[in-house]
């Protein structure tokens, strides 16, 4: 099996998987109890309206009507129209995850750095207090439920030392001075840093437990091969040494790293919530309480798609560096 | 007679723990590889022969240091040099290493011409094209396909990773190789064949070896002297023929008629009862006292010293009774000779 | 069953792997009409245990002798063939029978550090089996057989755990775990192979002495023909799933006849350094089991290759006195035995040796 016919057949289960998880969600949503348009009905409405709401919504077609409409919208883009809002799905939806995207893209990946480096460190020294140390403060900051972090650090750095705001992304007089202008403008803005700054700390001390201790075994595994011994015997100097352990080790953080890119999806909706930042976590929770169930199922399906694709890069990017993984059966 | 090319005098290795009582890994080993020899060091797991090679190398463990005695290459004092030194002048370009588990020991995720690139880089002058082209030359002397240097390690059999390994000890055409269980892992045939190649080197490329391993009959096939290691000491050196004709070393004597002949399927055993003691702590005793049939109480009372056997200073026995195990051991002694092969044809 | 009869007999068994197992894969195969590749890890295979008999199995790793112990323990059902247990097919076997069969069938693994459970002190380990098959025993029992297999004083023995013992202790106490329930065929996978020299020698010793002491039977299989001698009282040279040759040990040490045999006694290295061996000559590594050569499997590394090999050789009694057999095309005449010709490549039929 060549390189390509294995990106090309990885790349097919990615779309059959989403489109399985489209599926599921749609099913999932119609099988919870009460009438799906129950929803839609306010109070003194008559069965005229109602029947006219529900076939201006689509609702009196048979289920796999509905289901082929929702599918083939889906794939023209179209995710239906807000209950709440009364627009488009997408539309309300975009813009939120390029916020979310903007807070929770750099913290991971500066979790992973931190953290695998901190590990590596304390790998390293297998044994010493500073290792014991380091374990116990990263489970401790993964311990405490993520919002609680997220309101420490607020009444510390906000209430009592007042370096930070408390919450939103911009003050709303910048927000409304920004405009249409392109989405990037914010960045020069150094309110959006202070503003930014808590919630990314928030995500980088709860996560950082998972790429510490996960490198610091790989470290301290990768240590006792027995090629590391073979490097030495043949006169490697020590710094080469340990790029090589941290190569080898990092196979493991590097195949968590878009794992847990997605999955800080969940834990971002109580720190966007805590802080007030307008991302898809937030929309997610206030579209709950709302029963928006366009928007969930649609916020939804970004998440599973955002979890799957990682993967599919982990798959991809595991490959290139380890060629032992390369291909399933290649032999050469 | 002849001038050595290594030497170990009184060494004494220790690996330092946390609770303070060491591992005295070797004590008071001393024996000597002449130019151009094949020297065999045999012993079970843990009697310290992993450790004198590490020790030749300055491939210890971190808490790993010989602690007294000298280790001689060519004259001078390995100990004397500083680690640049070493890495410059001695290490893979005088000394190199088969190690043991060669199937472990090539870097995974690294092709085998980028690994003797860095090994040229930190040794050599040679540019990458002449690294690479030195590999090529070096796969065709050990038997493997020129065109497969870029491989990974894991696209290669168990024999071929064995045969990358000694092109790579031979990489900077060294004076003496350490090899470390050079074929534990690996099947009969494919063994021998090794073996016999690593047999070869000896005169193609005027290399001296040190072959460490648990298998005496392919030290007695195919070097030329030897030295049998127990609990850390040294138990006897000499000739592969003086260690084989007259063992005088009660642990030697043993192990020899423990090793089981393919030629003799009849012959018993013997037997060597209990296991080595654990080296934690001054070893000031023979450590094969509690094993050994013809012990007595002053074997337990202070270290052995050296005794030359029959008065030849190149065949030692550390034993104090030495020069009564003719008579002690005569039933372990005699049957050798005796018996006849039953591996029929062309013998 | 009378007492001279066979205890264990194999005949014609395969054990045969498909090497796909992905859902999609065998799908396309039902498609295009290819069969699933076969990994044939136990071909065609006859033995036959008699008692107080001890039959070695020897071969390179990968060569099938393994995936052969645990078919013959039930682990793995026969692609193909019988195996008979005291003269009953273990493929007739109901639930009682199996239970009576892993009584009286025993294994002895290679790696005395992990085939002990390390929470289970010596008295529990060995007392075990004893439990699973409800029989009655006493301490007094226990300790016995400690003392049997050389763990004396056994009183000292029967309260340790596993991490307090040495290799061949364990070893000796696996041993024991396997002889207390008075079974009938003890399987040994390399029982010696992890151990030290010393202590290999005494493990050895034992084994020797299981069969005259306990009137068991077994089957040894081994990598290393030096120490499967000293066991063995026949053996059984196995190539890529097949048994190329077999006969009694001193027979087929002293005078090997397949060119595999031959090359296997060539190559193990004499403890003498007077004794001159001449090495043998063939290629280095065997084969792979997925994509074997058709006819015999040993013919890309054999020195004697000839144009017939493409054939698959018949098992043959080269001295003609009915006590070995060899599957070797160098050892019959192929014109004068031209009406059983030989079985054309990969078909399959029973053979008999002539």
């Amino acid at each position: 099996m060549s390189r390509l016919s294995y990106f090309v057949r990885r790349t097919a289960i990615t779309a059959v998987l989403i489109f399985l998880v489209a599926s599921a969600l749609f099913f999932f949503f119609r099988a919870m109890p009460g009438d799906y348009s129950s929803l839609l009905v306010q109070q003194g409405m008559n069965p005229e309206q109602i029947a006219q709401l529900r076939a201006d919504w689509g609702l009196d077609e048979p289920i796999y009507v509905q289901y082929y409409e929702y599918i083939t919208n889906l794939f023209t883009g179209n995710a239906g129209q807000s209950f709440r809002f009364s627009q488009p799905v997408w539309e309300l939806v975009a813009p939120r995850i390029l916020n979310s995207f903007v807070l929770v893209a750099p913290a991971i990946t500066a979790t992973y750095i931190v953290g695998g480096l901190f590990g590596a460190y304390i790998g390293r020294r297998r044994g010493s207090p500073l290792e014991k140390s380091g374990i116990i403060s990263v489970s401790i900051f993964h311990s405490i439920p993520d919002f609680f972090l997220g309101i420490m650090l607020i009444a510390l750095f906000s209430s009592t030392l007042g370096i930070f705001p408390t919450s939103g992304m911009l003050p709303p007089a910048e927000m409304i001075q920004l405009g249409d202008q392109p989405y990037w403008q914010r960045f020069l803005i150094p309110e959006f840093w202070r503003h930014y700054t808590l919630p990314f700390m928030t995500v980088l001390l709860y996560f950082m437990q998972y790429p510490t201790l996960i490198m610091r075994n790989s470290v301290v595994e990768v240590s006792d091969q027995e090629y590391l011994h073979y490097h030495r015997l043949k006169g490697l100097p020590e710094s080469k040494l340990l790029r090589k352990i941290i190569r080898h080790a990092s196979l493991p953080v590097i195949t968590l790293y878009p794992i847990s890119l997605a999955a800080s999806i969940s834990g971002l909706v109580l720190i966007e919530v805590v802080f007030n930042w307008p991302g898809i976590g937030q929309l997610l929770v206030s579209s709950v309480l709302a029963r928006d169930f366009p928007v969930i199922q649609f916020v939804f399906l970004i998440a599973a798609t955002w979890v799957i694709i990682g993967n599919f890069f982990v798959d991809l990017l595991y490959g290139v560096l380890d060629p032992r993984v390369s291909v399933a059966g290649d032999e050469d | 007679m002849t001038d050595p090319i290594l030497e170990f005098e009184d060494v004494d290795i220790r690996y330092r723990t946390e609770k303070g009582n060491d591992v005295h890994a070797v004590n008071d080993a001393s024996f000597s590889i002449n130019r151009h020899d094949y020297f065999g060091l045999v012993g079970e797991s843990g009697c310290g022969k992993s450790t004198i090679a590490d020790a030749i190398v300055g491939g210890l463990d971190a808490n790993g240091e010989v602690t007294s005695g000298t280790i001689r290459y060519k004259g001078e004092e390995i100990q004397d040099y500083s680690e640049k030194e070493f890495n410059q002048n001695v290490r893979w370009k005088e000394i190199s290493v088969i190690p043991q588990s060669s199937m472990n020991s090539l870097d995974p995720v690294m092709k085998l011409s980028n690994q003797a690139v860095e090994m040229a880089k930190y040794h050599t002058d040679l540019t990458k094209t002449e690294a690479i082209d030195r590999l090529r030359e070096l796969f065709e002397v050990v038997g493997l396909s020129e065109s497969r240097i870029h491989d990974y390690p894991h696209q290669f059999s168990g024999g071929m990773q064995q045969r990358a390994i000694i092109a790579f000890a031979l990489y900077l055409r060294p004076s003496l190789i350490i090899a470390d269980e050079p074929t534990t892992a690996l099947d009969v045939i494919m063994q021998d064949q090794i073996i016999d190649y690593i047999n070869g080197l000896k005169d193609d490329w005027d290399i001296s070896m040190l072959m460490i391993t648990h298998d005496i009959s392919v030290v007695f096939e195919n070097c030329d002297s030897m030295a049998v290691m127990h609990g850390g000491q040294v138990a006897e050196t000499g000739s592969v023929v003086d260690v084989y004709d007259r063992p005088r070393h009660p642990y030697a004597i043993l192990l020899q008629n423990a090793f089981p002949d393919v030629r003799f399927p009849d012959r018993e055993l013997a037997v060597i009862d209990g296991h080595p003691p654990q080296l934690r702590g001054e070893v000031d005793f023979c450590t094969f006292a509690d094993r050994c049939p013809w012990a007595q109480p002053e074997c337990r009372e202070g270290a052995p010293d050296a005794q030359a056997v029959a008065g030849d200073d190149d065949h030692q026995a550390w034993c104090v009774r030495a020069d009564e195990m003719e008579e002690l051991a005569a039933e372990h002694l005699e049957p050798k000779a005796e018996e006849e092969s039953i591996l029929g044809g062309g013998e | 069953m009378s007492a001279t009869d066979p205890v264990l007999e194999l005949e014609s068994v395969d054990k045969h792997f498909q090497t796909t197992s992905s859902f999609v894969e065998s799908v396309k195969e039902r498609i295009f009409g290819e069969g699933p590749k076969l990994v044939r890890a136990v071909d065609d295979l006859d033995m036959t245990l008699e008692q107080n008999q001890v039959q070695g199995v020897i071969g390179e790793s990968g060569c099938g002798k393994t995936t052969l112990l645990r078919t013959v323990m039930g682990l793995y059902d026969p692609t193909d063939g019988d195996i008979r247990f005291q003269g009953k097919s273990t493929s007739e076997f109901g639930k009682a029978d199996w239970k009576e069969f892993r009584r009286k069938v025993q294994i002895v693994f290679q790696d005395p550090f992990n085939s002990l459970d390390p929470k289970f002190s010596v008295r529990r380990t060995i007392a075990e089996p004893l439990e699973i098959h409800d029989i009655d025993y006493e301490r007094s029992d226990i300790e016995e057989m400690l003392e049997k297999v050389g763990l004396t004083p056994a009183s000292q023995y029967i309260q340790q755990f596993p991490n307090q013992l040495s290799g061949g202790e364990k070893q000796r106490v696996a041993i024991a775990r396997a002889l207390i329930t008075d079974p009938e065929v003890i399987l040994a996978d390399e029982p010696s192979s992890m151990l030290d020299v010393s202590t290999q020698a005494s493990i050895l010793n034992l084994l020797n002495d299981l069969t005259s002491e306990f009137g068991v039977s077994m089957i040894y299989i081994s990598h290393d023909l030096s120490t499967v001698s000293y066991v063995c009282d026949e053996i059984n040279v196995m190539y890529l799933g097949r048994i190329v040759e077999k006969a009694e040990t001193r027979e087929l040490l002293s005078d090997p006849k397949h060119p595999y045999t031959k090359a296997l006694i060539q190559s193990i290295p004499i403890p003498d350094p007077h004794h001159k061996r001449e090495r043998a000559t063939i290629g280095g590594e065997p084969g792979d089991p997925i994509d074997m050569p058709e006819g015999c499997r040993f013919k890309t590394r054999c020195p004697e290759r000839m144009d017939v090999c493409d054939r698959k050789p018949r098992d043959v009694d080269p001295d003609g006195d009915g006590e070995r057999t060899v599957a070797c095309h160098l050892y019959y005449d192929h014109e004068a035995t031209a009406g059983q010709a030989d079985e054309p490549a990969g078909e399959h039929t029973p053979e008999t040796p002539t």
